[in-house]
């Protein structure tokens, strides 16, 4: 059957996965569950897919930088970026938006395209200030 | 030396422009680097200085070197109208050289940049300091600026987030051929001349001497194998 | 038992802007420079197998095949020739492959050719090039790019440490006074602590790369190749060549998670720590039997965090040798005596091979004066690739 769902416009999401034997959950996933070693089958035929799950919401700022020198497609003279963690213990990287960031601040997470990077666009996380 | 008619109507119009005052940088291997304006009896040193690089295609130096070859001969010439010269200095050996000029009291026009020695950021600072003297000593508004490689761009149109002129052209546009004209405003300097801008002054006299005669590099890091005589 | 495994000939290009020449060539120059050193040019079909490093080549240089390129540049056809690609760790295990191609019996002669031309792009495409080694999504697509990761990590260990931007920078001094006598080095440019830390034009001389590294404490973006040849020392081959061999005495590699922020600890660099313990226990020594090491400072915290993770030093402790100086040439254990990959340069293939080419050189007492290690015993380098997702380890021991 086809799955008419994707051409839907959707709200950006992106996904964390839990593993449908053990409920462990990862970001992003990997193709076996590093503590039960069910299989993860991305199109859901042969095995039963894990449970996908939006990464969003409160979470910590565990550290960040502001980087100067950006790659190709950044027209700006600098971003920020972090790496937080989320109440469920999942940590993700992403941009960052705080006016004095420091180490253990609690963020909010959410999702924006982004088109810098070369290919279609990107979702990408946005921190900012809770 | 008298000058006859017909070499004054072929000169342009020449407004008194206020001295850039030198000052002193400490570059990252500890030698002091002097920025200084140029003046009109330097020429043949700047020339010499910027000569060699004209067959040296590698990051655009070509280009640059040519262009600023003939706006410091046309100086020299009175051909141009308030250009002004700066150089960095060290030990007096010519590290780099930036050009512009005013086009009225309000209004700068950015020229060329040419570092000499790579790897200090001699030519952000040398940039930085042409900057400082439209926009700080000689209170212009605004700079045009153009980038002729990718470097520039990067350094200048980016680092600076110059404001984009494009859209205004033909009426809006630099006179280095019409390419994509951008502005540093006297907003942006605010903004950016802390983190870009930098040099001590005044220079105590003993350093200052050692740029009183500037003099040619022996050799070129963009030119492997080339040694003066 | 598996043969002896040792080095018998180096070759190794000034790092630097090469971006007029073709990759394969400068390949090719130190090849011929390494077999030159072993004194086989003439008798180079002795070589059975080349491993290449390389990691841009398909992107920067829209090339493939340049190991069969290379066998081609040099005439040795038909001799078996393949492409290693570990991101900037191609060089060590290319080195390693090399190795188990020795110690298994296929071959007794590897030539280990390390080459990268990044130059021939701009600055910021070539970052955005060796950020392809991070996850797609979770980390490329993200804007994430190596100083990115280099400098989140820098902020995590300083605060955790103690260690000062002004520690930073003394790691930097050292690296480009060791570089400035490096006939191979990109930068041989001496800096002063007094210039890039303590001067009121220090902060726009020695810029923010990505808070809180500056640019002295990052590597420069370099062009460059380096050549190793081993040799099965157990071998009636082993005769033939001009210099005594320098032995692999240890050799480990090993793994950390693609992401890193999945790490538990994040400032835990796994891979280093089992790569070297694997190549410590195979060589049959202590961290202290270490004479001197090339540690892939990329980020000059970096050098502080995996002489941490080799055993050198306790968890945030290496910031009091380099306090004290001790790991100058003529300290209690130099480190990155070649300039390191923050001044000598990191063109990513060549890099891991460009280390052992500095533990041969040391090895031998060729260094150059000022720059030699007095007596070397055992030099070890550490070939870190992705953000320390895949590491190599090498220990180089002078018989």
């Amino acid at each position: 059957m086809i799955d008419f769902s994707v051409y839907e416009t959707k709200q950006l999401e992106i996904y964390a996965y839990r593993c449908p034997e053990c409920r462990a959950e990862y970001y992003p996933a990997p193709m076996l569950c590093a503590k039960c070693h069910c299989r993860r089958d991305p199109s859901g035929i042969v095995h039963k897919d894990w449970d996908p799950f939006p990464l969003e919401g409160a979470c910590t700022l565990l550290t960040w930088t502001r980087v100067w020198a950006l790659p190709e497609g950044y027209d700006r003279p600098c971003e920020m970026f972090g790496i937080v963690e989320f109440p469920n213990g999942l940590r993700a990287a992403g941009r960052l938006e705080a006016a004095s960031p420091v180490m253990g601040m609690a963020l909010v997470a959410r999702v924006e395209e982004s088109t810098e990077r070369p290919g279609p666009p990107a979702k990408v996380f946005v921190f900012s200030e809770a | 030396m008298a000058i006859d008619d017909l070499e004054k109507k072929l000169r342009p119009p020449a407004d008194p422009l206020k001295p850039y005052p030198a000052k002193m940088i400490t570059l990252a291997n500890g030698k002091t680097m002097v920025v200084r304006e140029a003046s009109r009896e330097e020429v043949g040193v700047l020339l010499g200085t910027i000569y060699p690089l004209l067959g040296c295609p590698k990051d655009f130096y070509d280009i640059v070197a040519a262009r600023m070859y003939s706006e410091i001969l046309a100086w020299y010439r009175y051909r141009v109208a308030n250009e002004f010269v700066l150089v960095g200095a060290v030990d007096g050996v010519i590290a780099g050289i930036v050009n512009s000029r005013q086009v009225d009291p309000s209004l700068g026009m950015s020229l060329h940049t040419l570092a000499v020695d790579r790897g200090l950021r001699v030519g952000a600072q040398l940039f930085a300091a042409k900057m400082e003297h439209h926009i700080d000593v000689l209170g212009e508004d605004e700079v045009l600026v153009v980038a002729e490689s990718p470097i520039g761009f990067k350094r200048w149109m980016i680092e600076y987030e110059l404001e984009d002129r494009s859209a205004g052209y033909p009426a809006v546009r630099h006179e280095l051929g019409g390419v994509p004209t951008y502005a540093l405003t006297r907003t942006l300097w605010e903004k950016h001349r802390r983190n870009k801008c930098t040099g001590v002054r005044p220079v105590p006299p003993e350093i200052l001497a050692t740029a009183d005669k500037l003099r040619m590099p022996a050799e070129y890091c963009q030119l492997p194998g080339f040694r003066r005589e | 038992m598996a043969p002896r495994v040792g080095i018998v000939g180096i070759g190794h290009i000034k790092f630097g802007n090469l971006s007029e020449y073709d990759l394969v060539d400068i390949m090719a120059y130190t090849a011929t420079d390494a077999l030159r050193d072993a004194g086989i040019l003439a008798d180079r079909r002795m070589v059975d197998q080349l491993f290449v490093a390389n990691m841009g080549g398909g992107v920067i240089n829209h090339q493939t095949g340049i190991a069969s390129a290379l066998v081609s540049r040099l005439g040795l056809e038909p001799t078996p020739a393949e492409l290693v690609e570990n991101g900037p760790a191609s060089g060590g295990s290319a080195i390693k492959l090399g190795y188990m191609a020795v110690a298994s019996g296929m071959a007794d002669v590897v030539m280990v050719v390390g080459g990268e031309t990044m130059r021939k792009v701009t600055g910021w495409k070539a970052t955005d090039f060796v950020a392809t080694l991070g996850h797609p999504e979770a980390e490329y697509g993200m804007g994430l790019t190596l100083p990115a990761f280099g400098a989140m990590f820098a902020r995590l260990y300083m605060e955790r440490y103690g260690v000062t931007e002004r520690d930073l920078a003394l790691v930097a001094v050292k690296d480009h006074a060791n570089a400035a006598r490096n006939k191979y080095a990109h930068v041989q440019e001496p800096c002063t602590i007094e210039a890039i830390h303590e001067s009121p034009d220090a902060h726009v001389v020695n810029n923010y790369v990505a808070e809180p590294l500056r640019l002295y404490s990052v590597c420069p973006v370099s062009d460059g190749a380096a050549t190793v040849i081993l040799v099965n020392m157990d071998s009636p081959k082993a005769a033939a060549f001009r210099h005594p061999p320098i032995r692999i005495a240890g050799l480990g590699s090993a793994t950390d998670t693609h992401c890193v922020h999945n790490r538990k600890d994040p400032l835990h660099l796994d891979a280093v720590r089992l790569s070297a313990e694997k190549a410590l226990a195979m060589a049959k020594l202590t961290p202290q039997d270490i004479s001197f090491a090339e540690l892939h400072d990329a980020f000059v915290v970096l050098e502080l965090a995996i002489a941490e993770e080799v055993g050198f030093y306790p968890r945030g402790k290496a910031v009091e040798a380099v306090r004290r100086n001790e790991n100058a040439i003529d300290g209690k254990l130099p480190l990155n005596t070649s300039g390191g990959l923050k001044a000598k340069g990191h063109p990513v293939g060549a890099t891991g091979v460009s280390q052992v080419v500095e533990l041969v050189r040391q090895l031998r007492g060729k260094a150059e004066p000022g720059r030699q290690v007095k007596n070397p015993r055992y030099g070890m380098a550490v070939n870190f690739g992705g953000f320390g997702n895949n590491v190599v380890a090498i220990i180089c021991a002078k018989e």
